[in-house]
């Protein structure tokens, strides 16, 4: 077949077939004749009226007597008739809902295909099953293709924060690991006269809808940097919580529908923090999101737990004030912060979350080392912990020491 | 009342909601593709439940390893359910079951206890 077959026509195959003035005898004699014949389509005035199976007939016909008894009858008596009937036009997957619906007839026989009801040939089984195969690949592969693509877009829109990390900050990591090759998870961050603002984003979902959520998030994101300040992140999360309602027009729909499943339920969980290198400060928000926090004379990490309340979910209030946590850095601090993908992974024997207290263990040890380093070893532990668990959501982990 | 009962999937929790004998039990993971779905009937089912309920003891049994974002959101939708009958006058008390390894499902259910303060939570390590 040169092309992928999409049709029953497609599939078609000249085939021999009898009418019923055809005896048994001379149906034997066509199977003995042609040995690949898996049975014999019978055609009465141009219209198929039945199909004889070749190994129900032999074995009938073995039978004794039954030579005798039917050789010289219409070959109708051992025929099967409500064969698979199908038209030219069939689409192949039509038809594979036939063939399984006409039970294991379809699969030994095959099927007749007619055109304005009458005989054009018959159509294997395994024909059907390698054009279905064909069409769930070049699908798949079509999906995955675009899927890819996509890769290519939430990347490029990644493209900035990390260039401007890299330009602002001379030790620092940024693991960014969509589950589903895009994902929900997305990461901030601008430079600043005296300092820099960075974000870690993690919108509801993962895959594509997640990634959806990520450019809508974005382009909120976008509109509110550019008109506010950026050294308050809890005004930020507030702005960013109104905006994103508006623009999923949760205002107008209320709670009701996204309860009953029509409207939807997307927000963002996020830390937002801002860097005052001149001042020395650091000014954490968080929505359901941690930041790590060790002090180069401190023996113990702290975690700022940030506030239970996501982003621009239906339950959030509109006008939902954001906690700001203010610290003072001095040269050599740690500040780490990860979407719950990384705490939250189920693994071990146990199957049970890798949770904050390994990841800050992890932080501790390495806490000497280079960042690019530390997340290597974060992510080394964590891959170990996963083992042959499902990876369950997007991960994403950022660092840096403070110079 | 029936019970309602559903078998765990590798995407959703064993679900026994003894009605008749006031246990409940949800046990395993948490992350369907639509959160939405798997658990809004079983939040209309609690809500009915609850409404018949008169100064009763209720136990709830909830021993889950993982659970994502937007089961979360609804794991809090049916809690809530049952905080609500806890405040009108029922004695309802929900024993959080999680690993002594698992911190972050020790830490949910500490936050369980301060947000459902008519619930009486129970955070249990699993034997």
């Amino acid at each position: 077949m040169l092309h992928t077959p999409v049709s029953a026509g497609d599939l078609t195959q000249a085939a021999p077939s009898v009418d019923p003035d055809h005896t048994n005898h001379q149906v034997l004699e066509l199977f003995t004749r042609h040995k690949s014949l898996p049975c014999l389509p019978v055609i009465e005035d141009g219209v198929p009226i039945g199909m004889i199976n070749r190994n129900l007939f032999v074995s009938q016909m073995a039978k004794p007597f039954h030579r005798e008894v039917f050789g010289r009858k219409s070959c109708i008596a051992f025929m099967d008739k409500t064969p698979l009937v199908v038209d030219a036009a069939t689409s192949v997957t039509e038809l594979s809902y036939l063939a399984v619906e006409s039970g294991d007839k379809a699969l030994s026989d095959g099927f007749i295909v007619t055109r304005d009801q009458r005989y054009c040939g018959i159509g294997s089984a395994t024909d059907l099953m390698r054009a279905i195969t064909d069409l769930t690949t070049a699908k798949n592969r079509q999906m995955m293709e675009s899927i890819h693509y996509a890769s290519v877009i939430q990347t490029s829109f990644l493209r900035q924060s990390a260039r401007e990390m890299e330009e602002t900050l001379d030790d620092h990591v940024m693991i960014w690991e969509p589950r589903d090759i895009v994902g929900g998870d997305y990461y901030y961050f601008r430079r600043q006269p005296d300092g820099f603002f960075a974000a870690v984003i993690d919108c509801t979902g993962h895959g594509v809808p997640g990634a959806f959520m990520t450019l809508i998030m974005a382009s909120a994101l976008n509109q509110v940097l550019e008109s506010s300040a950026l050294d308050d992140p809890a005004a930020l999360l507030s702005r960013i919580n109104r905006q994103v309602k508006q623009a999923l027009g949760q205002e107008s729909r209320g709670r009701q529908e996204a309860h009953t499943g029509t409207g939807s339920d997307d927000g963002m969980d996020a830390a937002f923090l801002y860097v005052n290198q001149r001042e020395r400060t650091l000014t954490f928000a968080g929505a359901n999101t941690p930041l790590f926090l060790l002090l180069p004379d401190q023996d113990e990490i702290t975690t700022l737990a940030g506030d239970r309340m996501g982003v621009a979910y239906v339950d959030t209030p509109e006008n939902h004030v954001w906690t700001n946590h203010r610290v003072e850095l001095p040269a050599g601090s740690l500040i780490w912060t990860c979407s719950d993908g990384i705490i939250d992974q189920i693994g071990a024997e146990k199957g049970i979350s890798f949770g904050k207290r390994r990841l800050k263990e992890q932080l501790l040890a390495a806490r000497d080392l280079p960042l690019q380093e530390q997340g290597r070893r974060v992510m080394r532990r964590f891959t170990e912990w996963q083992g042959t668990s499902r990876r369950r959501d997007d991960v994403s982990f950022m660092g840096f020491r403070f110079a | 009342m029936h019970t309602l009962r559903l078998a765990a999937t590798s995407m959703t929790p064993e679900v026994d909601f003894d009605f008749a004998h006031h246990r409940l039990s949800l046990k395993g993971e948490s992350y369907p593709e639509n959160a939405q779905a798997f658990y809004q009937p079983l939040i209309e089912a609690l809500g009915n439940y609850c409404a018949s309920l008169h100064h009763t003891e209720v136990t709830v049994d909830v021993a889950l390893a993982y659970f994502n974002s937007a089961s979360t959101k609804a794991l809090f939708s049916l809690f809530g359910v049952l905080n609500q009958a806890g405040a009108r006058g029922n004695h309802i008390v929900m024993n959080w079951r999680h690993d002594p390894e698992d911190d972050t499902i020790l830490e949910f259910g500490q936050e369980l206890a301060d947000d459902f303060v008519a619930l009486e939570v129970r955070c249990m390590e699993l034997a």
